[in-house]
């Protein structure tokens, strides 16, 4: 995979319920296309936020390519709903520390923006990957996908702020 | 031997007294006959009249429906089943009709309780020169008691200033325990009891053995009963028993519905099928009927998603469990006056269903059956995922959902005719099962009676046996004539003469004129759960003809089900029907038409000129149609507080549920304002700073966006007029919070609306609340605000038709 010079897809999925915000996680990381990250995160009925992520998610923390900073800027659109998965770990030894660090940042960004009951589904991948990935997303309300060009860093930053902006004029 | 009272004339007048006063009682002769109550008529039986809700002529198995009804089925078996009785195709006329024998129009019941209007046939206000079946039958010696639901007192009337006279004592019934809208939770009634609402019973906080509605109705009646027995072993009484079952929200455990699992997999259609043939094996319908087709309006199940069939069987699954669950306690009922020894000599009327099954439920079905209401458009897949949201499908049916079924289940359910509910000028809206048992008086046991009945036709019959005639005078007031007719001799004769000759049929603009053996249909082209503008539009007055409606003539001893419309055959018979409709609606109060919908078309009531309102910290049990209308408007929740040293915690004004509804609390010792939107969006915002100890004034202000209905705004939070707090709410409620959940002061009783504190409820206050007060801020423009009101009058509306 080139890092320096790619094009990077961030699809962002609002769901109603935690059960299909979940089997859309499971079938995306079961798509066969390359993933920099995919990240479940919600709050249950009583206002806990929990969030899930995979192992390239946190395969992207290690990198130290933003696999965090993708998240923290995003705002769910106000008519996206958005739950969330109880938080199963993955990976072990630093894998397990930056987990949890992620899923503490994206509660912590999110935290604000996720209504009680919802779900979003945040999917990071390369161009290239689009045609297996794009149909994993079955039981989205909303999907908002932005795509930006360049280094990785900066394309991943980019296409987050794609993704936003789509998301939130879909909503209005 | 004295002269037999004048029941014509109601109170019945005592005879002069026939003793002797002298100044002492040395002479003096008492009249023992003076102080000794009324008396019914020698046999006069008991009545016990059960009346089903929101179901169809194909649903319970004892007409070939799939769904098990043994209680049903013995009375049958030992009675009589009749497979041509009428209802009205809307709940609250059918109920008006049923307790007074009068066209429901005729009665101001032209539509709902909730939607009460200023035309006469629709003020949802019974007339004094209509006494209605409970107050002469009382007045002339019988014990009168209701049970369960009610639905003919006036939305605004539903408080302790009343007035209290439409209520279910106002009717004439001695005892009333149940629910006065159009439909209740089953597990968190809001209950009323005589003339006061009491709320939801304890046995709601129960986790081990819960409160469940029409359990709780049919220990009430059973109590009721003994008690009456235990003070009068021979004096005839009346039970109506008018189940919430099977009204949404469809509530039962899932036990009961568990029953059902995997029966409705083959979907509607089959279901249709399957229900058609059972029907003919039983000899229910004719052999030569035919099942009508399925309206392009409702999906073919083959056509489904595979992914969608487990919610949608799920759905009829927890319908059918609730169903029977209301058999198995009407059983109970029967059980406890044969335990008594008196089920010879009790007349049993029992009516499945009020109107055709619901279609209220849209397509898709609801985990909440306000949604449709509130003009929440949910696609299948928001359903499903809102129905996983509140526990998957198998938690349908549980007390954290409000479910509706999808309006194909109900078509399925009206088997074999065409629609439902609403729809009165179709077999599907009007057309009900109903058995009769009677042992005393019905030998010819096991069969079938085919006269053409009609609900109004209840009343007089039950007078007819009972040996009451129809008052002329009630309180001095000169009676209107009673509009149904006995149809007492088909209880010992199959071939009596069919009475009831003639009967229009109207609702929402729906109707039909029925005259020996013909049926005009005159349908709007409006499919029944559609109430968008657009649907709306070819029905304003001035564009609307009704003349140009599409008429559908049948000639039902040739077709039962209305299989076979042969108007182009029999133009001069439309026409004669037709005027015939137009003579009719003119005589009982029909006109007009679509009276039920002119708060869309501009014909609103005044506006309210309230718009401040204070609660003392007692108050409880507010009706959801008596609440603030905060709704579509900027609007602010002020409270005095006292605070002690230890801080406090617990609601200060919650209303309604986490379905629906806001609650202003505090928690962890925070000002908190929790805001649910039907369930679909829930808001919370929450003070940053702790409350202060000592007297406090809180407030939520709520700034609404724009003068438009579902408005959004920005929530802020104040202790002593210092912002604390808040945020954005992007749609609010346009409508109605709850059909049932009340408003309270002080804690959140029944549902919570949030579930952060359900463990604790009714997390009641610990500190002191000396006042809550909402302040409801008018739009700036006088049209905004009459546009608003228009529009909430098209919500009330909405909610009324679903009653």
């Amino acid at each position: 995979m080139a890092f320096d010079d790619e094009t990077i897809d961030i699809l962002i999925g609002g769901y109603l319920s935690r059960t299909a915000a979940d089997e859309d996680f499971g079938s995306v990381r079961r798509c066969g296309g390359y993933l920099h990250a995919v990240t479940v995160i919600g709050r249950d009925l009583k206002g806990n936020l929990s969030a899930q992520l995979s192992d390239h998610t946190v395969r992207e923390g290690a990198r130290g390519l933003a696999a965090v900073g993708f998240v923290l800027g995003l705002v769910v659109p106000p008519l996206l709903p958005l739950t969330t998965t109880a938080g199963a770990a993955t990976g072990a030894g630093m894998g397990l520390l930056l987990h949890r660090f992620i899923a503490y940042e994206l509660k912590r960004h999110a935290g604000a923006t996720i209504p009680i009951g919802g779900a979003g589904l945040i999917v990071a991948y390369p161009k290239t990957a689009a045609d297996k990935v794009r149909p994993a997303v079955k039981r989205a309300i909303t999907v908002a996908v932005g795509e930006a060009k360049g280094h990785h860093v900066r394309a991943l930053t980019g296409a987050v702020a794609d993704a936003r902006h789509k998301a939130v004029t879909a909503s209005v | 031997m004295p002269n037999p009272p004048d029941r014509t004339r109601l109170p019945i007048r005592r005879a002069p007294f026939q003793g002797r006063v002298d100044r002492t009682l040395a002479g003096s002769q008492p009249d023992w006959a003076s102080i000794a109550p009324i008396q019914a008529p020698d046999g006069a039986p008991n009545v016990l009249l059960v009346l089903i809700d929101d179901a169809g002529f194909g649903n319970p198995a004892t007409f070939g429906g799939p769904i098990a009804t043994p209680n049903y089925t013995r009375l049958a078996e030992n009675g009589l089943r009749y497979n041509r009785f009428h209802v009205t195709a809307l709940c609250s006329p059918t109920r008006a009709a049923l307790l007074t024998g009068r066209n429901s129009h005729a009665v101001g019941f032209g539509s709902v309780g909730e939607f009460s209007n200023g035309f006469p046939g629709y003020t949802a206000l019974l007339p004094r020169d209509c006494a209605p079946l409970p107050r002469i039958l009382r007045d002339n010696g019988y014990s009168t008691a209701a049970f369960g639901k009610w639905h003919l007192t006036a939305d605004g009337q539903q408080g302790p200033a009343g007035p209290l006279d439409r209520w279910p004592n106002g009717w004439g019934f001695d005892y009333f325990y149940g629910f006065l809208g159009g439909d209740a939770g089953q597990w968190d009634t809001c209950l009323a009891e005589n003339q006061q609402i009491i709320g939801t019973p304890a046995g709601f906080y129960d986790k081990q053995q819960p409160f469940y509605l029409p359990d709780a109705m049919a220990d009430k009646t059973i109590e009721w009963l003994h008690g009456v027995r235990a003070q009068d072993p021979r004096k005839p009484f009346l039970v109506y028993f008018a189940t919430g079952c099977s009204h949404a929200p469809h509530h039962v455990s899932q036990a009961w519905a568990d029953r059902y699992r995997g029966q409705f997999d083959g979907g509607w259609d089959r279901m249709r099928e399957d229900t058609f043939a059972r029907q003919k094996q039983l000899g229910i319908i004719p052999e030569h009927a035919e099942l009508t087709a399925r309206d392009e309006a409702i999906p073919a199940w083959d056509d489904l998603p595979d992914r969608l069939k487990a919610f949608y069987a799920r759905q009829m699954e927890v319908y059918a469990g609730y169903s029977e669950n209301a058999d198995h306690n009407v059983g109970r009922v029967i059980d406890a006056i044969d335990e008594l020894g008196e089920l010879d000599n009790t007349l049993i009327i029992w009516i499945w269903g009020d109107n055709g099954a619901s279609m209220e439920g849209t397509v898709t079905g609801s985990f909440n059956e306000l949604t449709m209401q509130n003009g929440i458009p949910l696609s299948d897949e928001m359903q499903l995922q809102l129905a996983e949201r509140y526990g998957g499908i198998q938690a349908w049916g549980n007390q954290i959902v409000a479910p509706h079924y999808s309006a194909a289940w109900a078509w399925a359910g009206n088997t074999p005719f065409q629609w439902g509910k609403q729809v009165g000028s179709h077999l599907g809206g009007t057309r009900n099962p109903m058995v009769i048992h009677w042992p005393d008086r019905i030998t010819d046991k096991n069969r079938l009676r085919s006269q053409f009945t009609h609900v109004t036709d209840i009343a007089p019959t039950l007078l007819d046996v009972a040996g009451i005639p129809e008052p002329t005078h009630v309180d001095g007031i000169e009676q209107q004539p009673i509009h149904g007719v006995s149809f007492a001799g088909s209880f010992t004769d199959a071939d009596a003469v069919e009475r009831h000759t003639q009967q229009y049929f109207e609702t929402i603009g729906n109707r039909a004129m029925y005259k020996d053996g013909w049926w005009l249909a005159m349908k709007t082209r409006r499919i029944p759960w559609v109430l968008t503008p657009d649907a709306l539009a070819p029905y304003r007055p001035g564009v609307w003809d009704p003349d140009d409606d599409p008429v559908e003539l049948y000639y039902l001893p040739d077709d039962f089900s209305q299989a076979k419309n042969v108007a182009a055959e029999h133009p001069e018979k439309v026409e004669e029907l037709k005027d015939l409709f137009w003579t009719e609606a003119e005589k009982y109060q029909v006109l007009p038409l679509l009276a039920t919908l002119g708060g869309f078309f501009g014909l609103s009531p005044p506006l309210p000129d309230v718009t401040k309102l204070e609660f003392r910290p007692d108050v409880q049990n507010v009706m959801p149609g008596m609440i603030p209308r905060i709704y579509n408007h900027s609007y602010t929740i002020s409270a005095d507080l006292i605070v002690p040293p230890q801080g406090v915690q617990g609601v200060i004004v919650a209303e309604a549920d986490h379905l629906g509804g806001f609650s202003l609390f505090v928690d962890d010792g925070r000002l908190t304002h929790t805001y649910s939107m039907m369930g679909v969006f829930i808001y919370r915002q929450q003070a940053t700073q702790p409350l202060p100890v000592g007297e406090v004034s809180v407030r939520m202000e709520f700034v609404a966006d724009a003068p438009k209905p579902a408005t959004g705004g920005q929530v802020t939070l104040f202790i002593n007029d210092k912002p604390v707090g808040g945020g954005r709410m992007e749609h609010t409620v346009p409508v109605r919070f709850s059909a049932y959940a009340g408003m309270d002061i002080g804690r959140d009783n029944g549902g919570v609306v949030d579930l952060s504190y359900d463990d604790r409820k009714p997390f009641a206050f610990t500190g002191t609340i000396k006042k809550v007060v909402f302040d409801i801020k008018p739009h700036l423009s006088t049209v905004d605000e009459q546009v608003l009101h228009e529009a909430a009058q098209h919500g009330h509306a909405a909610h009324a038709l679903a009653g």
